[in-house]
């Protein structure tokens, strides 16, 4: 039942994560009438921090890139004026990849980070030089082309040195879960330019800082922020939204709805076959999500042999990428890969670390979880941290099944839509041409991933929403 | 049939750039004109494929950055299709 006195909304946004919120904000900001319904009771989705045991841990996001003047973050904080209201350390080096044979350091100071390439690889100088040079003043034109190549062609177009080609794409397969075989050299640009070469940057207090000042400065922008709200469905007729429909039935009429939800519920569940063509439906069936990773979070008591805090380290085990990820996702050889990141929090307190691994089910997730822990605990302490068991005070992980309990990302994929080429910019997933008024944002949309690439979709789906509205 | 051509690109890049039809010539520079970045082209790309049913190979890709480019290269393709 709607409340008669209920103001109609411009806007509904379903789902407060990161590309939720900054679209939002940006539409609050222009004057419209806006209200996200997030079903969790916090916002943030997959940038929210938690507290266990006195321990603050950030849920999966750890850090943030695109900082730099001119990245989006960068602008997002301009655009609200968020620069006084929190603040930003750079850890430095943001991420650090141990090697059998050498430790890579990647700077602040790309130059630096150059360096440190071209001593492990002195052989490969020149091209390491060339590389950098073509991410950092980056073309619009010719990076329009990676989104036709895989990251293994656009290595192979530079180096020919596997061991450092291998180097180089660990932290593309740990933060976009496809090796280089398959992933489109685009979706790893983004993630050398976003994450490695303009990332490492934290709040003060936590990753949950970030999605709570956009979400204050939202409020005060005129917005409405319901937690605890689950829409249920979206309501159409004659293909136009016409509102949404929330976990208590109650029915919220909106001209607008941005899904910031999963591209698979928001067809399948939100919206349903009654309006979404079945060969629509087909191609999404044929999509691939990513997987859902690992996280595993310990509190520790202090001690001295602890790695750098703030800064992401990665473990590459041996230089054969795609057997690691074949590994990561066989179902016979049910264990975590040999691979992963870990991470000493910015207070010192507590440790992250992660792996990709697939969403299997709930029932194997309650079985296997501890046991995992363990293993994972184990392969840290022999490869990074030695005598780390001695110092934990407290653990806990997060599996795929954790990560959709708390977010509804569909098999719990940790960074929507797998980065393969043939699944980047399908216009269709952003901007639905069959219904109107219906718009997606975040990793979903296949317009970006991670914390950058889902504030910059955040940003084009409000802009695509007050133009739309001029017209 | 080319006129055809260039209304249906003109569309796709008004959609994706949000700049009116009007306002898009055939010798628009949609990088310095119409503030296309990498991703919406992309976007672009992915939307000329789909829209007239060909494949545009990685070297072309930056072949696509004025509407009457785009148009040459459409009808090239089109044509090594019927072929």
């Amino acid at each position: 039942m709607a409340k008669p006195d209920k103001e109609t909304y411009d806007v509904i946004i379903i789902g407060a994560g990161m590309s939720g919120l900054v679209c939002g904000c940006y539409l609050a900001k222009a004057g419209l009438r806006v209200l996200i319904a997030e079903q969790h009771h916090k916002p943030g989705g997959y940038c929210t921090s938690f507290r266990r045991k006195g321990f603050t841990f950030d849920a999966a996001a750890h850090s943030f890139g695109g900082y730099r003047e001119g990245g989006i973050l960068h602008k997002v904080f301009s655009d609200f004026n968020l620069h006084d209201r929190i603040k930003i350390t750079r850890y430095d080096p943001s991420d650090i990849i141990m090697s059998p044979d050498q430790t890579i350091r990647f700077w602040s100071d790309i130059g630096k980070t150059v360096d440190s390439l071209q001593g492990a690889f002195p052989h490969e100088g020149e091209n390491i030089q060339n590389f950098f040079h073509f991410l950092t003043h980056r073309q619009p034109t010719e990076f329009a082309k990676l989104g036709k190549m895989t990251l293994q062609a656009l290595l192979r177009a530079y180096f020919t040195d596997e061991k450092l080609q291998a180097i180089l794409a660990l932290p593309i397969l740990g933060n976009g879960d496809l090796p280089p075989s398959r992933i489109s050299a685009f979706v790893a640009a983004k993630i050398y330019t976003e994450f490695l070469l303009d990332g490492g940057y934290y709040p003060e207090g936590g990753m949950q800082a970030l999605p709570d000042a956009i979400a204050q400065r939202f409020k005060e922008y005129g917005g409405t922020l319901m937690l605890s709200t689950l829409v249920k469905k979206i309501k159409i007729t004659d293909s136009v939204v016409r509102g949404v429909v929330l976990g208590n039935s109650e029915f919220i009429p909106a001209k607008c709805i941005i899904s910031n939800g999963d591209a698979h519920q928001t067809f399948f569940n939100l919206l349903g076959t009654k309006h979404v063509g079945r060969e629509f439906l087909d191609m999404m069936d044929k999509m691939i999500p990513s997987q859902g990773i690992f996280v595993l979070y310990l509190g520790i008591n202090p001690f001295s042999e602890l790695p750098e805090p703030g800064v992401n380290c990665w473990f590459l085990p041996h230089y054969n990428i795609e057997n690691m990820y074949a590994l990561s996702r066989s179902e016979k050889n049910i264990k975590l890969p040999e691979y992963y990141m870990v991470r000493v929090s910015p207070d010192k307190k507590t440790i992250l670390a992660f792996v990709n691994t697939p969403f299997r089910n709930k029932r194997f997730w309650t079985q296997k979880k501890n046991a995992f822990i363990e293993t994972f605990i184990k392969s840290i302490e022999r490869n990074t941290i030695p005598d780390l068991s001695q110092h934990i005070a407290y653990k806990e992980a997060a599996t795929p099944a954790t990560l959709y309990r708390y977010t509804l990302n569909y098999r719990g994929a940790a960074y929507g839509w797998a980065g393969l080429i043939s699944q980047f910019a399908n216009r269709d997933l952003i901007k639905p041409s069959f219904i109107e008024g219906l718009y997606l944002t975040g990793h979903w949309t296949t317009y970006g991933q991670g914390i950058a690439g889902v504030a910059y979709v955040g940003h084009s789906v409000a802009n695509m929403v007050l133009r739309a509205k001029a017209h | 049939m080319r006129e055809n051509i260039e209304k249906d690109i003109i569309a796709i890049i008004s959609e994706v750039s949000g700049y009116e039809p009007e306002e898009i010539k055939p010798d628009t520079n949609f990088f310095q004109d119409l503030e296309v970045d990498s991703i919406k082209a992309i976007e672009i790309t992915v939307a000329i494929e789909k829209k007239f049913k060909i494949s545009v190979r990685d070297e072309d890709v930056p072949k696509l950055a004025t509407v009457k480019q785009a148009m040459d290269l459409v009808s090239k393709l089109i044509e090594q299709k019927k072929t």
